[in-house]
């Protein structure tokens, strides 16, 4: 009998999908594999799940069990906590405002690929003819036609975060329409949000099976699959690799905004959520597993692939400069080719000796180029799929897929706003679709920064700083907060009368002891490496180098950082 | 008679075999690459397919210059690989003068095709270096693809937004109108039944309909 007609999950069922779509989002698809890749392959599997045992699990419990007993957002839940943790429910709040500010653009470039597939021709498979009609465009020609697209055709970056151009018409339209179907997901709060779950969760797996089907099918994908999964033993002593499979794990499972409190809030008293933790945690991790998997085997492809466009080109410019016939050299014998050439014709080779150089080829090499977030996004997996046979097909689904992993967390973001604020008795005067739109609009107005030709180095700048050291503030103090302002004695009387049983030993001394632990050497290994770290820097495209050096950001945008770190 | 047009002959002969020199002067480099374009399909490389080239050089040239008899024997070749590439000059009609390189690379560029046609080639697999395709315009339609299946997308989520907005109105509306309907013959019963309570004795309120209306 609800007194406060607060709103349930229509089923257990909605809130087990509802909290998937939210942990299950892009960070499993292009963090993860980087960093399987970066320290050791299937090594990396022994650190990410210990780190989900002592840190994920625990925590991700801590907050569904806060969430489900208070039956409030982060705020209102803190300060029933204790009156002066209502600033730690502040504190997720404004994290979720930044995260939305932010995330919602990566929507929308989904959306801008995904329109842009509808082609017979997709453009970022060529490069544009220059003005000549001689070649292609000059800037192309140095980079790549996928990275041409997307930092000139998508952002039309400029060349310092100072530069500030017009907005990008185009993004600013698919901003828009990502705002637009974030609000017709959340309109009716957990009834419309709960019926939308079950495609957002379940539809990415389809795809990613898909994929993986696809994925290993491919030529050369052995190749990345075999240099993913031999293990690197001699990692494990890298401490770094303990350190971003801890964070990894926690960044992952969505703690500290706030969504898991909000979500749960609108629990039924005695749902037992000790096994949807478990559950979801698994599924998460579970996940990025399995997306790693396709994404090796989509890297092992698109190395293989140059490697031979290498070759090839090696054999062309060794048949031409020696006037051979053409099926003298065959792609296998290119290289002991380049040999015997090398000694029979000293002299010609000589001319050529500059080429052959820079053009080596080596699949090791290609292989090892690990990329991670927007980067592998859209422009590595882009150049796989433009290769593939009927790229439209592969492409669409694979930025559909993209957007539903993006819009599941963006309801759990916008929810983390929503929910806490609407507690509040002078919210809650205005309807609710009132005030979701609000919400969505303020948004859409500040995200329209984003669009903007030095969009892409404020969203880095948000990407790298607003979310990452306060959340683990945040939940550090969450966590001592539970263990031992509010006590576990209590919390764990709380548990018995949702649950019916108490945790068992496992999880006291998780709370008590071990994450708190972990979170502090966390917290202190962020603090040293900011200091040691000198003036922040950041990667700027130069259009006549189509490189990114580092550049040193401006004062403004430290102190725009700093203030980001304090909240 | 006979000797000395035989002595013309192998002296323009040899002089046409000295005009065409690999690298220097007006001399063009020519490269088939037969075998990567057509594959299992290719024809193999001989006498009779360079003479095709030199018809379709000339006829390349009569086009160009409008006219101007060009003939087979004004196309000459020099240096010929196993790469199937070899360097070839152009003559003027009837006489050993060469032909500027400039007015071969036009002649060229606008016959491209053409050659291009007679070999089953390509721009990529029948290179003249030197010259460079001149690469087909882009097509540009007048609304961009993207726009369209923006335009739908939007269209259906705004729709959805408005019937999430618009339907619980109108049931609030269908609603009260049926509630409207319901007090309104409600209130005739009502009366009725206090005015013939009223005249009988006294007016007992237990039966008449006012509650119902103050609960609403």
């Amino acid at each position: 009998m609800e007194k406060d007609g607060r709103p349930n999950w229509d089923s257990p069922m909605q809130f087990v999908l509802a909290c998937v779509s939210y942990a299950v989002g892009l960070g499993n698809v292009w963090r993860f594999p980087y960093l399987c890749q970066l320290h050791g392959g299937g090594g990396f599997l022994i650190p990410y799940l210990i780190m989900l045992l002592l840190e994920g699990l625990p925590l991700f419990y801590m907050e569904l069990a806060i969430g489900q007993k208070m039956r409030l957002g982060s705020i209102g839940a803190w300060t029933s906590i204790s009156p002066y943790l209502g600033g730690l429910g502040l504190a997720s709040v404004v994290t979720s405002v930044y995260l939305c500010l932010y995330y919602n653009v990566i929507n929308a470039w989904s959306f801008w690929y995904l329109f842009h597939s509808f082609q017979s021709v997709l453009p970022w498979a060529v490069c544009p003819i220059n003005s000549n009609r001689t070649g292609p465009t000059e800037e192309c020609e140095v980079a790549t036609p996928t990275q041409y697209f997307f930092y000139r055709e998508t952002l039309n970056i400029s060349s310092s975060i100072e530069e500030n151009g017009g907005i990008h018409t185009g993004q600013a339209l698919c901003l828009v329409l990502a705002w637009a179907i974030t609000y017709l997901f959340i309109v009716r709060g957990v009834k419309s949000t709960g019926k939308v779950v079950y495609f957002t969760a379940t539809f990415p797996y389809l795809v990613l099976f898909i994929y993986l089907i696809r994925g290993v099918t491919l030529h050369g994908a052995i190749n990345g699959l075999k240099y993913m999964f031999t293990p690197k033993m001699a990692e494990l002593a890298n401490p770094r690799a303990w350190i971003n499979a801890a964070t990894q794990i926690f960044f992952s499972l969505g703690l500290g905004f706030g969504s898991l409190i909000a979500f749960a809030s609108y629990n039924q008293h005695n749902n037992n959520f000790q096994n949807q933790a478990i559950v979801v945690s698994l599924i998460n991790s579970g996940t990025s597993i399995f997306a790693s998997i396709v994404t090796f085997a989509i890297y092992g492809f698109k190395a293989t692939l140059n490697y031979e466009n290498c070759l090839d080109r090696m054999r062309l410019l060794l048949l031409n400069t020696f006037d051979l016939a053409e099926d003298a050299i065959s792609m296998d014998s290119v290289l002991e080719w380049t040999e015997k050439l090398n000694t029979t014709y000293p002299e010609q080779f000589a001319q050529i000796a500059d080429k052959v150089r820079e053009g080596e080829c080596n699949l090791e090499k290609e292989l090892d180029t690990a990329v991670e977030g927007t980067g592998l996004a859209f422009i590595v997996y882009s150049e796989a799929i433009k290769n593939m046979p009927l790229p439209q097909l592969w492409s669409v689904l694979y930025f559909f897929m993209l957007l539903l992993l993006g819009m599941g967390s963006m309801l759990g973001n916008v929810t983390a706003i929503i929910t806490p604020l609407r507690d509040f008795k002078i919210m809650s005067r205005m309807s609710n679709e009132l005030f979701s739109g609000l919400v969505c609009v303020f948004c859409l107005l500040l995200g329209l920064g984003f669009t903007t030709t030095s969009g892409n180095y404020w969203f880095t700048i948000f990407n790298d700083y607003a979310a990452t050291f306060s959340l683990l503030f945040i939940v550090l103090i969450e966590v001592i907060a539970v263990s031992y302002i509010y006590g576990i004695k209590r919390f764990e009387k709380d548990i018995e009368d949702m649950l019916g049983h108490r945790p068992n030993w496992y999880w006291k001394i998780m709370w008590a002891v071990t994450s708190p632990l972990l979170l502090i050497g966390l917290f202190i290994f962020y603090i040293i490496n900011y200091i040691q770290g000198g003036t922040p820097t950041y990667q700027a495209w130069n259009k006549e180098l189509v490189s990114s050096p580092k550049d040193q950001s401006p004062s403004a945008i430290q102190q725009e950082s700093v203030l980001l770190l304090q909240y | 008679m006979l000797e000395k047009i035989l002595l013309l002959l192998s002296l323009s002969l040899s002089v046409a075999e000295g005009l065409c020199k690999p690298g220097v002067g007006e001399a063009y480099k020519v490269r088939f690459s037969i075998k990567t374009a057509l594959g299992d399909q290719a024809y193999p490389w001989n006498k009779n397919e360079m003479f095709l080239f030199r018809a379709a050089l000339a006829f390349a040239m009569r086009d160009f210059t409008n006219g101007e008899e060009f003939g087979v024997s004004d196309i000459h070749p020099c240096n010929e690989t196993q790469r199937v590439s070899f360097w070839f000059v152009v003559t003027r009609p009837k006489t050993m003068d060469l032909v500027d390189k400039g007015t071969v690379e036009m002649a060229i560029k606008k016959s491209r095709n053409r050659i291009n046609g007679a070999f089953l080639l390509t721009d990529k697999t029948l290179e003249f270096d030197g010259i460079y395709p001149t690469l087909a315009a882009p097509v540009s339609p007048d609304t961009p693809p993207w726009l369209i299946v923006f335009g739908v997308v939007m269209g259906a989520v705004s729709v959805g937004i408005i019937a999430l907005l618009v339907y619980p109105l109108v049931q609030r509306k269908l609603k009260k109108n049926m509630d409207a309907d319901d007090e309104d013959s409600d209130e005739e019963t009502g009366v009725k039944t206090a005015e013939n309570g009223a005249n009988d004795g006294i007016y007992n309120s237990t039966f008449s309909d006012d509650e119902r209306f103050t609960q609403m």
